[in-house]
């Protein structure tokens, strides 16, 4: 005979299951507008809330099964018999509840909306061949022009970078409000820190316009700088950007 | 008189095989004559047309005027003079079509069908011969009979694996004959090899199948029909790192002057950057996908079973393949990331379509492929823990199992670069949401991935405790328990401290060098706990010396090196590198102590009670069937990765693709296509072992009418 805390099983599990929805939903946001110092809350992507769910969903299944007890004590909570009065109120709760609940569902997925697709962004737009075997030519040399470089670099990066990717090169410029897809952070360790020398080259040069074909549509309003700016000059504006940001650029690994 | 049949019928599917191979070799030394003896003429033509030599390769190309910008093939092509058109069809073709269809997805179809049987057919003989080892050196003949239905799988699969080699022989030759003309001009010498050491693996194959009842009685007999099965790995593992090297020099090409085609050295083609990462991986991958679609027959053979004998019986034969696509599992995250690594390596802009251009996304599928493997291996564990008395004392570790296992997978998954909508996208107010930035990098990815390979570990331990009650003092024993755990801690030792050292030695610039020091102190401080828990363990406190293992590792391997990946990223990406090596060190030496302190402190435990073999709910075996379906759609998307990143390119920076199917599939095909893969290879999988089957009905048929007539017999002499 299961005891009382394993015949409400199904509801410990559904418990756990809102728990979740409900740190997801509202908990999470508040937590990183505090961590972030935001002056907003950070909600949960419906992308992630769903994968999320559909997660806690299975390991709440996944528990429920992991012995024959177990299982039918999930399974004896729906069938009729003796028990407390609360377990009566529970079950009716569930099959009023349950019915409503895919019934919300469907009504909220198929409503007519005005909302934006979603987009299945991708990291890194391809690096054409072209590109690939060039190198920073301020990188190989003395220390010296290294500096001077840099310092020229960040100058320009001011002049032709802030506006949008902002002074500390951490995507708040004054312009960045301005754009649906704010301008990228280059302080976050997972953006041009993860990139080679080059490939910022072919981002600034080409720009949004010379993205290719593959993963259409982009969402980038990068210009092209190749009718402005000189090859040299974007080479040093990249060492500036770094030096800005505090990264450093990936490198290019021997072969073990 | 039957092992006599068995012996004439030898010949009968040797000369079937053989046939095959000739089928396959032919063509294809027939087809290097061609192109040897059609490749000057046609570039001393051309050379004569333009005066410049043309690559060999490029010879079949079709000129500048005949492509559309693109590299299409321009429409004008198709309205060409009758006499134009007679030339055309004499000049050497560079592609054909397969009766109108998509060549590439022929190709794709074939050549992914071929891999999944090699990959069983090369997998299972590892593990049939551990096995058959395991049961001579213990004496328990129940191994020896599994591991001769291992094989007997095997031999069934293997005809169906040389044929389809044979079709994408012809399918290559055929559709991409330019293509074949470049790879048979390099490779030329390594395929008469492969053709050589197929003749091998049939030969051991056949050889270590159908001699299994001749060569047993005897510990010599044995040993021979042992070190037959090993000959038949050799062969395997051999034919396989020749067909790794063609594969991967399309990637990474060596050895040859890229602009002319011409080979330098083919040491360096075969031994390309990819050759031995690929090899590793596929190696480690094979005896997981073998072990798994054992696994899997094993479940459909206990869910027909009629008695409680063969119950048991697929029951055990169903764990032993879970136990051996587990093990593979394991070690099988780390070869993937070298793998990774190397391509980085070989290409940055190969490792950005990789992991953050194109492809970026069908890692997220992999990620969900490889959790739903690690979570379905330790589902099966914790429910085989019901058939084992005693257990109940391990199953309250379940939940915190589930929450951790669960919790990880959830960062594994989650991806840099979220889907959004536009509207999504102004409330975060900035580029990465929290959950993606901080888990959607490589640092968190590896410290889960660890967190899980520990907790899958973990399961596994209080799994092999469940059945064992009182210990016994590690004083009692005896040497052999010293030896053990002293070796087991000279090996960790050995593995942290030489990298510990090695890592003084790295040629760093002096700013990046300092970003080493943090790995050298926690290899150190993890060879201190791995001495401190075979301290403890001596001194009868072996479980104490466990917990600090896993705690100490889960904290330097998981949670330092998760923070301090993320530092890495930022100010030195070269130690990326050494840090990954630095964690797989540290977790491997945690499994390895654990394993090793666990065997010896349990090692004459009185049992609580026993393992009741086929005592298991059905929803096991779909487990375990799971568990095969997702290791082939994970090996179809794997492959898919590895062939589609060389773009539109059939070796990469050397020979482009300027077929019109020389795009990158659209995830939606791509998965249309794996899926059709994934049941194409099962229902042929299910069809071949129905076959072998129907031999075994056969058999036993036989062996009813032998026993009966013998009984006869002994009844007629004792009368």
């Amino acid at each position: 005979m299961a005891n009382k805390r394993n015949t409400f099983l199904l509801i410990w599990v559904l418990t756990a299951v809102g728990c979740l929805f409900v740190f997801l939903k509202y908990a999470s946001p508040k937590i990183f507008q505090v961590l972030m110092a935001k002056d907003h809350p950070m909600p949960t992507p419906s992308t992630l809330m769903m994968w999320y769910m559909i997660m806690g969903v299975l390991a709440g299944l996944v528990y429920a099964t992991t012995s024959n007890q177990k299982f039918a004590d999930l399974l004896s909570f729906l069938l009729p018999g003796s028990g407390p009065i609360i377990k009566s109120f529970l079950q009716k709760m569930l099959f009023v509840g349950f019915p409503v609940l895919v019934g919300w569902f469907v009504y909220t997925w198929s409503i007519p909306g005005a909302a934006s697709p979603v987009e299945l962004r991708i990291q890194h737009p391809t690096l054409p061949q072209e590109f690939e075997k060039l190198e920073n030519p301020f990188r190989q040399k003395d220390e010296e022009t290294q500096r001077k470089s840099i310092e020229e670099g960040k100058i320009l990066f001011q002049t032709y970078c802030r506006p949008c990717h902002g002074s500390k090169a951490d995507g708040n410029g004054p312009f960045a409000n301005s754009f649906r897809l704010r301008p990228i952070n280059f302080q976050d360790p997972g953006t041009i820190a993860t990139v080679v020398d080059n490939y910022l080259f072919w981002r600034i040069k080409e720009g949004g316009p010379g993205l290719p074909s593959e993963s259409t549509p982009w969402d980038s309003a990068m210009p092209s700088w190749k009718d402005d700016l000189k090859d040299d000059e974007i080479w040093m504006i990249i060492m500036g950007e770094y030096d800005t940001a505090g990264v450093m650029p990936r490198q290019r690994e021997k072969l073990e | 008189m039957n092992n006599v049949k068995i012996l004439m019928m030898l010949p009968k599917r040797s000369a079937f095989v053989v046939l095959f191979i000739l089928s396959f070799v032919l063509p294809l030394t027939l087809s290097q004559k061609m192109f040897a003896s059609e490749a000057p003429a046609q570039v001393a033509q051309e050379g004569a047309v333009s005066g410049v030599e043309l690559p060999q390769f490029e010879g079949g190309q079709m000129s500048g005027s005949e492509q559309s910008p693109e590299g299409q093939p321009a429409a004008s092509v198709g309205t060409e003079t009758a006499v134009a058109a007679e030339e055309e069809e004499v000049g050497p073709v560079q592609y054909r079509t397969f009766f109108g269809i998509d060549s590439r997805l022929v190709v794709w179809i074939v050549s992914e069908l071929h891999l999944m049987f090699a990959a069983f057919v090369l997998g299972v003989p590892i593990f049939a011969v551990i096995v058959e080892i395991v049961g001579f050196k213990g004496g328990d003949i129940k191994y020896d009979k599994m591991a001769k239905e291992f094989t007997k799988l095997l031999s069934a699969a293997f005809a169906t694996t040389a044929s389809l080699g044979g079709l994408l022989g012809f399918c290559l030759f055929g559709l991409y004959p330019e293509f074949m003309g470049h790879m048979t001009n390099v490779f030329a010498p390594t395929m008469y090899v492969y053709a050589l050491m197929f003749f091998g693996e049939a030969f051991t194959l056949y050889g270590y199948y159908y001699s299994w009842d001749i060569l047993k009685g005897t510990a010599a007999k044995k040993w021979f029909h042992i070190s037959l099965g090993v000959m038949l790995n050799l062969f395997g593992t051999g034919l396989m790192f020749l067909t790794n090297s063609w594969a991967t020099y399309m990637m990474s090409p060596a050895g040859i002057v890229p602009a002319t085609g011409k080979v330098l050295s083919l040491y360096h083609a075969m031994y390309n950057p990819l050759w031995m990462p690929v090899n590793i991986h596929r190696l480690i991958a094979n005896v997981c996908f073998g072990g798994f679609v054992v696994g899997a027959y094993a479940a459909v053979k206990f869910l027909g079973a009629k008695t409680e004998e063969e119950k048991a019986h697929y029951d055990w034969m169903g764990y032993v393949g879970n136990f051996i696509g587990v093990g593979a599992l394991i070690p099988l995250p780390f070869a993937g990331y070298w793998l990774g690594r190397e391509v980085y390596s070989s290409s940055p802009v190969m490792g950005n379509i990789m992991m953050g251009g194109a492809f970026s996304w069908t890692f997220i599928i992999q990620a969900i492929l490889i959790g739903m493997l690690f979570i379905g291996v330790n589902y099966y564990l914790w429910l085989g823990m019901g058939r084992i008395k005693g257990s109940e004392r391990y199953t309250k570790f379940i939940k915190y199992l589930i929450f951790v296992i669960f919790l990880c997978f959830a960062v594994w998954l989650t991806p840099h670069n979220l889907p959004l909508s536009g509207e999504e996208r102004a409330m975060i107010g900035e580029q990465y949401h929290p959950f993606s930035k901080y888990f959607g990098v490589m640092a968190a990815k590896n410290a889960v991935v660890n967190l899980i390979i520990l907790a899958t570990f973990f399961s596994f331990l209080i799994y092999r405790r469940s059945n064992k009650g009182e210990m016994v003092p590690f004083s009692e024993q005896g040497r052999a328990g010293k030896i053990g755990i002293f070796s087991a801690l000279i090996f960790c030792l050995l593995m942290l401290v030489s990298y510990a050292v090695s890592l003084n030695f790295v040629e760093l610039e002096a700013n990046i060098k300092v970003f080493v020091n943090p790995l050298i102190r926690a290899l150190y401080i993890q060879s201190f706990v791995v001495c401190l828990a075979a301290f403890l363990t001596f001194k009868n406190k072996g479980k104490l010396g466990q917990t600090l293992l896993f705690a100490v590792t889960a904290c330097i391997a998981v949670l330092y090196f998760w923070y301090y990946g993320f530092q890495v990223m930022q100010k030195a990406n070269l130690v990326l590198r050494y840090l990954s090596v630095t964690q797989v060190s540290i977790v491997m030496s945690c499994l390895i102590m654990n394993a090793i302190i666990d065997v010896f402190m349990f090692r004459k435990a009185k049992l609580v009670g026993g393992i009741v073999w086929g005592k298991m709910p059905v929803r096991s075996q779909y487990a375990l069937l799971l568990l095969c379906i997702v290791i082939v759609i994970l090996m179809g998307l794997m492959g898919f990765i590895r062939s589609g990143l060389r773009m539109d390119w059939h070796i990469y920076g050397v020979l482009q693709d300027t077929s019109q199917w020389a795009y990158t599939p659209t995830l939606s095909y791509m998965g249309r296509v794996v899926g059709l893969i994934v049941v194409l290879f099962l229902g042929l999988v299910t069809f071949v072992f129905w076959l072998a089957n129907l031999g075994e009905k056969k058999e036993k048929a036989k062996a009813k009418d032998y026993n009966y007539d013998e009984a006869a017999a002994d009844y007629e002499n004792t009368h």
